[in-house]
């Protein structure tokens, strides 16, 4: 099977909740393929959104590009509806300062429908998420 | 249009009027009111301040010690993260308002490294009789530190919006500020 981005809103993907937004740097930037734009935390931690894949995805690199977050957490679900997300991933992120924060997470046991991004604390007040991509296989495609 | 939402944190001595300051603002008959005690017994008060010539706001999450700030260990639980910090001293009283100083820098230890917009209120400006801070020297140390100064009487009602409402516009140029280096990294 061909490894693609699997998070992409040109592959179908969606960003569908995000606990803040500005109307000028919504959440679908951080799946646009698109480092330049992106979405902004709006103030008090933690902060998150989920995607949803609208398929079941084996997922075995996660490449997030953001500015300024300092604990984050992943949780994954492969139900067909947003819930049930268990603890996948959390990491510390180290302060780039200048440029953007680029974690390269090998995923163990990647299968998901569902991603749900925790910010759980940042360097400042605010935090960007510039882009998610996951390289991986989809192992259904949901009717 | 964005609306933002902080973390607003309340400091001074015991007695210059914090509680009365936050319970004032919040009955204010505005609609987005909310009021809680947190379990610790911590008061909660959640309004929604808009920014003024802007289609903006921020919804200030104000927590109250509620006279509890002499147990220093519940402090720093209460003081974690904040985004805003509110000074508090009483204008007829001269160690509550060099006790700022100190407030301060507790607050500002929360967040080493980031800055931590403020304002300082002298409150009880209606003991005028027993007026012991000269308000030009209070405002000639706020600047010093990069607050924006007050004075209000909350028995009064007078002003007690002003500082809550600066408060808000600090922090959206904060915000406005960070998207602006979002924007310049790629």
């Amino acid at each position: 099977k061909m490894k693609t981005d699997l998070c992409l809103s040109s592959e179908g993907t969606e960003v569908i909740l995000a606990t803040s937004s500005d109307e000028k740097h919504p959440p679908e930037n951080i799946i646009d393929g698109n480092a330049e734009t992106f979405w902004t935390t709006t103030g008090m931690f933690p902060q998150e959104f989920v995607i949803c894949f609208h398929k079941h995805v084996k997922i075995e690199k996660l490449i997030i590009q953001s500015y300024l977050v300092r604990t984050l957490r992943v949780e994954k679900s492969t139900s067909k509806e947003p819930v049930g997300f268990q603890q996948w991933i959390e990491k510390d992120l180290v302060h780039t300062e200048g440029q953007l924060q680029n974690e390269e997470i090998t995923a163990h046991d990647g299968h998901a429908t569902y991603l749900r991004v925790i910010i759980q604390s940042a360097f400042d007040h605010f935090a960007s998420v510039h882009s998610i991509s996951a390289e991986g296989t989809v192992v259904l495609n949901s009717s | 249009m964005v609306k933002l939402a902080a973390k607003c944190i309340l400091a001074g001595d015991p007695a210059v009027g914090k509680t009365a300051l936050a319970q004032i603002f919040r009955s204010d008959g505005a609609h987005f009111q909310k009021n809680y005690t947190l379990t610790t017994g911590v008061d909660l008060v959640v309004k929604t301040v808009p920014v003024p010539d802007t289609g903006d706001s921020v919804e200030l999450f104000i927590f109250d010690s509620a006279g509890k700030e002499l147990f220093s260990e519940m402090l720093d639980k209460l003081w974690e993260s904040p985004n805003v910090l509110c000074l508090v001293y009483d204008v007829t009283n001269e160690q509550s308002f060099s006790n700022c100083s100190k407030w301060l820098e507790k607050a500002r230890a929360q967040v080493p490294g980031t800055s931590l917009p403020g304002v300082l209120v002298g409150n009880k400006t209606d003991l005028a009789s027993r007026r012991a801070v000269d308000p030009a020297q209070a405002q000639a140390w706020a600047l010093g530190q990069g607050l924006e100064c007050f004075e209000t009487s909350v028995k009064e009602m007078e002003n007690y919006e002003a500082p809550f409402r600066c408060l808000a516009t600090q922090f959206l140029h904060l915000y406005r500020e960070k998207v602006e280096l979002f924007q310049g990294l790629v």
